[in-house]
């Protein structure tokens, strides 16, 4: 693990690391993945790849409702004219 | 030249994908909303079956091979449309693998179908920020990914007409401008690719791959080198520019999606009755009817409603006499025609009059066109005959001229009268007109 | 009558809740209080984090709905581990929650606020929530009884995600009873939660714990003497306790911080300072700018480390051998587990190595030593299995904890062996004086 690693990681996380930080997560994230490794002889099979008990078939039916009142949902965002404001994109 | 698209649909339910929050309706900005199309923490999704089922029916339209069981994934990118800056999207277990659409005698092969939702819409502001309304956040979409078998940017065009046709028909899709296509566009002119992102709307995907053709093609003239990369069409000014190398690196780190679970949608899919498919129809009318490969694709290629009511025609009266009707003057006139119940059985009980001899072949199409086109000229001369039984009408019942002026239901006395008369040989709809028409004259 | 009145006093000197109700007494038939990654209109809900102060949830989370309609009054939110990474609650930007047998150690994590309250507080019952062990942490070191459910047996609708394939909500309290008392009531279907839906109901009445297979494991003195007096103790109580190995649990702590931090890393994902909870940073920034000087502020050192660690192991290109390895991984160690409940009700362990530490022997942990703490709570939570932590002895005056772990959906078995527990077992309450 090097820092630039780490920075290209933390970036695509979006997150913007001081020195001291960077240093402490490289140090971290070596020992941790060093760790890890006994990972790579673990026995391994592809039962159930997305819930540890199986969660099948639920489906909802295609009924329209509205239980909360858009408005009350709006009362603590940020916005302008019903429209939550954002940052730039351009 | 190898052409590839990415062609999302938004799919007709009524309900969002995630959440139940109405598709249709109150157009003000974030007035369809809720904690979980908005991200909110604490909220869970759960699927809407109608989207699964959707989206099901599509791939086996596309003659897909449907896995077993699916599952969905997290595509994780920041952007301030995205609600919780992930989609929850189809990665492994698409709805649909390896399936081929033709077009016309040409396959083209589709890679998958897969679900996802639509985020959010932005609009800029003048000062820089951005506004966002997230009523079409967690709409349902299909995205069908085409292999680059697409070879230039008409038959791209032809090929999403086409695409789409069968689509509205397989899923009840009603065209309106609000569920409208969107495109990605894969193009290569020589051995590198660019990718056109997000395109709207069927003339815009040919003017973008227009564009990258000629751009491409430039460069490689002068000896340049096509770089990989993802570009923008500007609709305003019908180019594509390359999107801003980004500062963030698209990883989107895929996931399992583990708040929904598993889907056996094999067995879904082993239930769901689709319609014929319009290549099934291709089929069955050559084994049928014995029409050509090629006559039968011309048919039903036109509008799957004219392969219907061909063989409604059929029924009705003979193999031969409909191939001979729908292959000419319905074909030549279903171009702005809008078929309805009422005006196809009439052209239905037409073609009856000219089989049993009432009427001759030559008036039998001026009349189906008549029919069709509405067109005041050809109906004048369908008309002659009846004008005169109608004309005959009002001269033995001058009252009812008078009567009209005061109450139009006064026609139907000669409506009637001239319907007992003919004995079906003209329609409902002809005699009306045909009355009224000369009434008003005589006012 | 319930009387709050002594709340801000206790809440002063634990800092187990992160907000309480501003009520002196209440007219309920009794008092609960809710992890704060519990949402409950009346309350914010900040799951210890700064970057969701000022969000106000409008609706209850389900365990909370359920709890109020069968008569509960809710006291407050406890204090926890930001998001819930964590083992020792340190990582709250709204305080650490004190142990009440020493105020100098903590209360485990990361549901240490809750497992202080039920301590300290009588008749409370406290909504806990386990991604890797933070209801049986925090119980073990504050000498309680905590029970994690089979995931999926109470709905998640109002939890504010970790891993979402391993998050389960539970229940933590003094007394025994009060598992069996209140897991009926937040269990069961719940269509806003689909991994809540079409799963073995919990049984109406509970069946006795009759075996189990003791899982021997590295831990201090103090532990390994108070497990092997609970195991002579068990034995008295003709529970047939026979010693095995179990190969593949030595993979779990890597494949659950694997998984853990992979999802955690796209839940975490959601809070860049829009919508809801911070947003009061520069909008005219551009979006990539703005999402990172916000998340960069407002997220928490611990919160950073697991984003940055789940986001490398789904990077492409490491995605195999990290994050689908440790699916895989997980399977193998349920198939394990599933061989022994053929032969046993049961897996008992100790709940933690180590008695609750103090916080200066935390600071000098490193990332890795902290995750090595859960080695023994982890293997269930990981395989979605419900486990209970029931006190079992004393060492150096800190309570130690025990853990027995049943097959899925065999929660009841669970109830009914921590409530016979009970009855053979002399609690030490800490000493509470106001």
């Amino acid at each position: 693990m090097d820092r630039e690693t780490v920075i290209r990681v933390a970036r695509s996380a979006h997150l913007e690391l001081t020195e001291e930080e960077i240093e402490l997560y490289r140090r971290d994230l070596e020992e941790i993945l060093d760790y890890f490794r006994v990972l790579d002889d673990a026995p391994s099979s592809d039962d159930l790849l997305v819930n540890p008990v199986e969660v099948t078939d639920v489906l909802r039916s295609d009924e329209p409702h509205m239980e909360i009142p858009a408005d009350t949902l709006l009362e603590d965002v940020n916005t302008y004219e019903r429209y939550v404001r954002g940052p730039r994109v351009q | 030249m190898k052409i590839g698209l990415e062609v999302h649909v938004q799919l007709p339910t009524r309900s969002k994908m995630f959440c139940s929050c109405p598709t249709e309706g109150d157009a003000e900005p974030n007035t369809r909303i809720c904690p979980v199309c908005m991200g909110f923490p604490g909220s869970k999704p759960s699927l809407n079956g109608e989207a699964l089922k959707l989206g099901l029916k599509l791939a086996k339209m596309l003659e897909c091979s449907i896995p077993d069981t699916t599952w969905f994934s997290r595509k994780i990118y920041f952007y301030p449309d995205l609600a919780k800056n992930f989609q929850i999207t189809q990665q492994e277990t698409p709805v649909g693998l390896g399936g081929v659409y033709m077009l016309g005698d040409k396959p083209i092969r589709i890679t998958r179908i897969h679900l996802e939702e639509d985020p959010g819409k932005i609009k800029r502001t003048s000062d820089g920020s951005s506004l966002i309304d997230y009523n079409r956040s967690g709409i349902p979409l299909a995205e069908i990914v085409t292999e680059p078998d697409i070879s230039s940017p008409a038959e791209a065009r032809k090929f999403l007409a086409s695409l789409l046709a069968d689509i509205r028909h397989t899923i009840d899709l009603e065209p309106d401008s609000e569920r409208s296509v969107r495109c990605d566009c894969n193009i290569s002119v020589g051995k590198e690719r660019c990718e056109v992102k997000n395109v709207t709307g069927l003339k815009n995907v040919e003017r973008a791959l227009t564009f990258e053709v000629v751009r491409q093609t430039k460069i490689l003239r002068a000896g340049g080198k096509i770089e990989r990369e993802t570009r923008h069409f500007d609709e305003e000014r019908k180019v594509t520019t390359s999107a801003r190398k980004k500062e963030f690196e698209a990883d989107y780190g895929y996931i399992n999606e583990p708040d929904l679970g598993t889907y056996h949608i094999a067995r879904m899919a082993s239930e769901i009755e689709n319609k014929e498919t319009p290549m099934e129809m291709a089929v069955r009318f050559e084994n049928d009817y014995g029409m050509t490969a090629k006559a039968a694709r011309q048919i039903i290629s036109t509008d799957i409603r004219l392969a219907g009511f061909f063989e409604d025609l059929a029924a009705a009266t003979d193999t031969e006499t409909a191939k001979c009707l729908v292959s000419g003057v319905v074909s030549s006139n279903w171009k702005g025609f809008e078929p309805t119940k009422g005006s196809l059985d009439d052209i239905i009980s037409m073609v009856r009059r000219f089989k049993e001899g009432k009427i001759t072949d030559v008036e039998c199409n001026m009349r189906v066109r008549c029919i069709m086109t509405g067109d005041e000229d050809t109906c004048r001369i369908c008309s002659e005959d009846l004008d005169k039984i109608v004309g005959r009408a009002l001269d033995e019942n001058p009252s009812v001229i008078a009567d009209y002026a005061a109450n139009e239901k006064a026609a139907n006395r000669i409506i009637g009268a001239v319907m007992k008369e003919t004995g079906g040989t003209y329609s409902s709809a002809e005699i009306v007109s045909a009355v009224r028409r000369l009434i008003t004259e005589r006012l | 009558m319930i009387d709050l009145s002594k709340l801000p006093a206790i809440n002063e000197r634990y800092r187990m809740f992160s907000e309480i109700t501003s009520e002196a007494s209440a007219d309920a038939e009794f008092a609960f209080s809710a992890k704060d990654n519990l949402t409950a209109v009346g309350f914010r809900a900040r799951a210890g984090s700064a970057i969701l102060e000022g969000y106000e949830p409008v609706f209850d989370a389900a365990c909370v709905e359920k709890m109020r309609s069968a008569g509960g009054f809710l006291v407050g939110k406890t204090n926890m581990d930001e998001f819930g990474f964590g083992s020792f609650s340190v990582n709250s930007a709204y305080g650490v929650p004190r142990n009440p047998y020493d105020a100098e150690r903590s209360c485990g994590g990361s549901s240490g606020g809750a497992a202080c309250a039920a301590a300290v507080m009588d008749g409370h019952v406290a909504l806990g929530v386990s991604t890797g062990g933070s209801i049986a942490c925090p119980a073990s070191f504050c000498g309680v009884y905590g029970m994690a459910p089979t995931y999926g047996r109470v709905s998640k609708h109002g939890l504010i995600d970790y891993g979402n394939s391993m998050d389960k909500v539970g229940i933590l309290s003094g007394d025994a009873k009060d598992l069996g008392r209140y897991l009926p009531v937040i269990s069961g279907e719940d269509r806003r939660d689909p991994t809540s839906c079409n799963h073995p109901p919990l049984a109406k009445k509970f069946r006795k714990l009759k075996s189990v297979a003791l899982v021997r494991s590295e831990t201090s003195a103090g532990v390994d003497a108070a497990i092997r007096a609970a195991e002579e103790e068990l034995r008295s109580m003709s529970v047939d306790v026979e010693a095995v190995s179990m190969d593949t649990l030595r993979y779990a702590l890597p494949a659950y911080y694997v998984l853990a931090s992979a999802e955690g890393s796209t839940n975490i994902a959601r809070y860049c300072g829009l919508r809801y909870g911070r947003q009061d940073g520069d909008l005219s920034m551009k979006f990539d700018d703005y999402f990172t000087s916000m998340r960069s502020q407002y997220l928490g050192e611990e919160t950073k480390r697991r984003v940055i660690l789940g986001t490398f192991t789904r990077m492409s290109g490491f995605r195999d051998k990290y994050y689908a390895k440790a699916l895989g991984v997980r399977n193998a160690i349920i198939s394990e587990y599933k061989k022994i409940f053929e032969r046993f009700d049961a897996v008992l362990t100790p709940t933690m190595p180590f008695i609750s530490p103090r916080f200066d022997e935390i600071s000098g942990m490193s990332a890795l030593e902290s995750y090595r703490a859960d080695v023994l709570s982890v293997p269930p939570n990981l395989s979605g299995l419900p486990h209970v932590s029931m006190p079992c002895g004393y060492s150096e005056g800190m309570p130690v904890g025990m853990m027995l772990t049943a097959d899925h959906w065999n929660d009841d078995m669970l109830l009914s062996a921590a409530e016979d527990w009970q009855d053979r077992f002399t609690a030490i309450p800490p000493e509470v004086s106001l």
